[in-house]
């Protein structure tokens, strides 16, 4: 086996009204890599991240993070795998919409462990949302939304952090705001996979796989070590 | 935390909480009602059987007449046979003993009673006041001797006014009932005659008494007045007799109907009769209204699970996102379940105080339509109006809570 945090083997997902989205897809991830997904829309990298990340599990095939088979766990194991080791940043920022920014947070501190709202603090001061801390979800941005989704995903310090085109909904300024973010979260250590439909931002990463027909078309370094 | 989401996701809901509350409402209202009608009800039959003061009554055995309880009217008395009073002090031979306050033996006859204003029929009764009555053969060594009894000791509450008779051996006093001093203008210190006249040889006898006291029940004894029980036996010829005795066991609870059995094994040609046979209308009417609020709870009980299942449902439809969001993040099956049990909880809550309070107005108008009497509700319902709700809103979510439990975050965060 490799030594890889992440190891998908022959991942395949049949949905309900057969659509074969995934058709054994093997990858390995190293730890501190970012990684990015690219391929043509309904190609199965949403998918395949729900699948990574422990939402979904594959109709075949086996998952290994960190050195466990999370394949075949039960639903509450695989949640209690989740929140002790990934942060999810979505599309759509969802957000608790009767919670402020500081307790969407603390959600995520709440059903991991225990919350501390001073951490939560910081956590938002650093993806720069300081100064937003008792707004409802209503009273923010898209941008501003994303970067809360963004502190909630690492408020408990997720060793892998996947992200579905975090940038989507954004326009550019705020879309380079998160870029930067998930940039200084890939240099304190911690491994990323991120979907994106942008070529540019795909070459920010150290690797591009490319997904068509929930097959991988290409796996490439996009630049050499 | 979870207070504070419990807390923000109710208020910005409170439309929908209400109306889960208002079913709850109903279901609560309904049984504090009904739990408060009985009990009160209950309490007053209760409070009926000491109005009554005695709750056996012992007679003659095979004495057809209906007794009207808890005198005997007129017409019937002279085709009763009698007890003898030397047996009276049998009764404190059963094993209940210890649980008997007192009793009263009582004779009666009809006498013609003269006052200075009127002179009419009037029902003699003759009566124990507050004797010491001899055990002589005792069920145990240890029971005491004698009892203390007689009307005094098991009616106290008879006495409107003036006082008891207190000497056995008093032939001249009288306690005149309510309505026979109104009729023949007497009060507290007059003086009147009574004659009985014999029905063989026609002998007269007449006695000439005074009135000490006044007693008011509301019963047949406002009609009557009591004398000793001697001279009763003395002026109408018939000493050593009584007609019946009332005893008083009154400790709620008690099996009145073990003491009726023991009672007729130890004096073998009396029957004893509880008070419970002849107020048993009154609990009869309780039963049947028992019967329909059973009923009636049953519909607002189902009309409050369905209030609740229908909007605990709707809230999972709806929070669907919020769900996947939560477990995305950590959230395992048992953490969403306690977010939407608390929300029944408190929905229980609320709905068991409110309903207590419509339920204690609910109970009052039916007392008084249906029982002629105020209901007080006890406290007490309330700590069991909310925990019936509760467990309700609570059972009525399991379902609903169950969907949210299903709910797959990687289906719901899906992009719209
Ligand atoms: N729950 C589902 N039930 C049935 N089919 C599904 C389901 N989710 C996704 N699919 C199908 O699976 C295929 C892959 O979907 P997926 O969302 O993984 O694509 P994607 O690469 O993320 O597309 P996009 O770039 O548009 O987000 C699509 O054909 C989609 O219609
Ligand atoms: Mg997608």
């Amino acid at each position: 086996m490799s030594a890889g945090i992440i190891s998908a083997q022959g991942l395949t997902k049949v949905y309900g009204g057969g659509t074969r989205a995934l058709d054994g897809v093997t990858i390995d991830i190293e730890e501190g890599e970012w990684t990015s997904i690219v391929g043509p829309s309904g190609s199965g990298k949403t998918t395949l991240l729900n699948i990574l990340s422990c939402l979904d599990s594959p109709t075949d095939g086996e998952v290994i993070i960190d050195g466990t088979t999370v394949t075949g766990l039960r639903q509450d194991d695989l949640t209690v795998f989740r929140k002790k080791n990934i942060g999810l940043i979505f599309q759509q920022y969802h957000m608790v919409p009767y919670l402020t920014a500081l307790e969407n947070v603390m959600m995520a501190q709440y059903f991991h462990s225990i919350v501390d709202e001073e951490e939560a603090t910081d956590v938002l001061r650093g993806v720069g949302m300081g100064h937003r801390l008792q707004h409802l979800p209503r009273q923010l941005s898209g941008g501003e939304q994303q970067r809360v989704c963004i502190a909630r995903a690492l408020v408990n310090e997720p060793a892998i952090l996947l992200a579905d085109e975090p940038t989507g909904n954004l326009d550019q300024e705020n879309g380079r705001i998160v870029l930067e973010l998930i940039r200084s979260l890939q240099k304190e250590g911690r491994t990323i996979i991120m979907v994106t439909h942008n070529p540019e931002i795909s070459q920010l990463g150290d690797r591009i796989i490319e997904i068509v027909d929930g097959k991988v078309r290409s796996d490439q370094r996009t630049r050499e070590e | 935390m979870l207070l504070r989401i419990l807390g923000k996701s109710l208020a910005r809901r409170r439309g929908r909480i209400a109306f889960a509350v208002i079913s709850v409402v109903m279901g609560a209202a309904v049984i504090t009602a009904l739990l408060a009608v009985s009990m009160d009800v209950e309490q007053q039959v209760a409070a009926d059987f000491r109005k009554y003061g005695a709750n056996l009554v012992v007679v003659p055995q095979s004495d057809t007449i209906e007794v009207g309880f808890p005198g005997v009217t007129f017409g019937s008395v002279t085709e009763q046979g009698y007890i003898e009073e030397e047996d009276v002090w049998r009764i404190m031979r059963i094993s209940w003993r210890t649980n008997i306050l007192g009793f009263a033996p009582f004779l009666y006859s009809v006498v013609r009673a003269d006052s200075e204003t009127a002179s009419q029929d009037v029902v003699l009764a003759g009566t124990y006041f507050d004797r010491d009555v001899e055990i002589l053969d005792r069920y145990s060594s240890s029971d005491p001797e004698a009892i203390t009894t007689g009307v005094s000791v098991i009616n106290a509450w008879w006495l409107s006014k003036g006082k008891w008779i207190d000497r056995s051996d008093d032939y001249r006093s009288a306690l005149v009932g309510v309505n026979v001093a109104d009729k023949m203008g007497l009060e507290i210190g007059d003086t009147f005659t009574i004659s009985f006249k014999t029905h063989g040889d026609g002998n007269m006898t007449t006695s000439e008494i005074t009135v000490v006291g006044l007693v008011e029940t509301g019963g047949n004894e406002d009609n009557q007045v009591l004398v000793n029980l001697q001279l009763a036996q003395d002026m109408t010829n018939r000493s050593g007799k009584v007609h019946t005795r009332q005893v008083d066991a009154l400790c709620t609870g008690c099996p009145v109907d073990t003491f009726a059995e023991e009672i007729e094994g130890e004096i073998d040609y009396v029957e004893a009769r509880t008070v419970k046979q002849l107020v048993s209308a009154e609990m009869s009417m309780l039963g049947k209204f028992e019967g329909m609020m059973a009923m009636v709870t049953m519909v607002a009980m189902a009309a409050s699970v369905l209030g609740v299942t229908t909007t605990m449902t709707t809230s999972v439809i709806e929070r669907q996102k919020e769900i996947g969001l939560m477990k995305s993040v950590g959230a395992e099956r048992r953490k969403i379940s306690l977010l939407f049990l608390s929300e029944a909880a408190v929905i229980g809550t609320i709905g068991g105080v409110l309903g207590f309070v419509a339920g204690v107005f609910l109970a009052r108008s039916i007392g008084l339509s249906v029982f002629d009497t105020a209901v007080s509700t006890n406290i007490l319902l309330l700590p069991v109006a909310i925990g019936i709700s509760v467990a309700v809103a609570v059972g009525a979510s399991i379902l609903p809570v169950r969907r949210a439990q299903a709910v797959e975050p990687a289906v719901v965060l899906r992009g719209e």
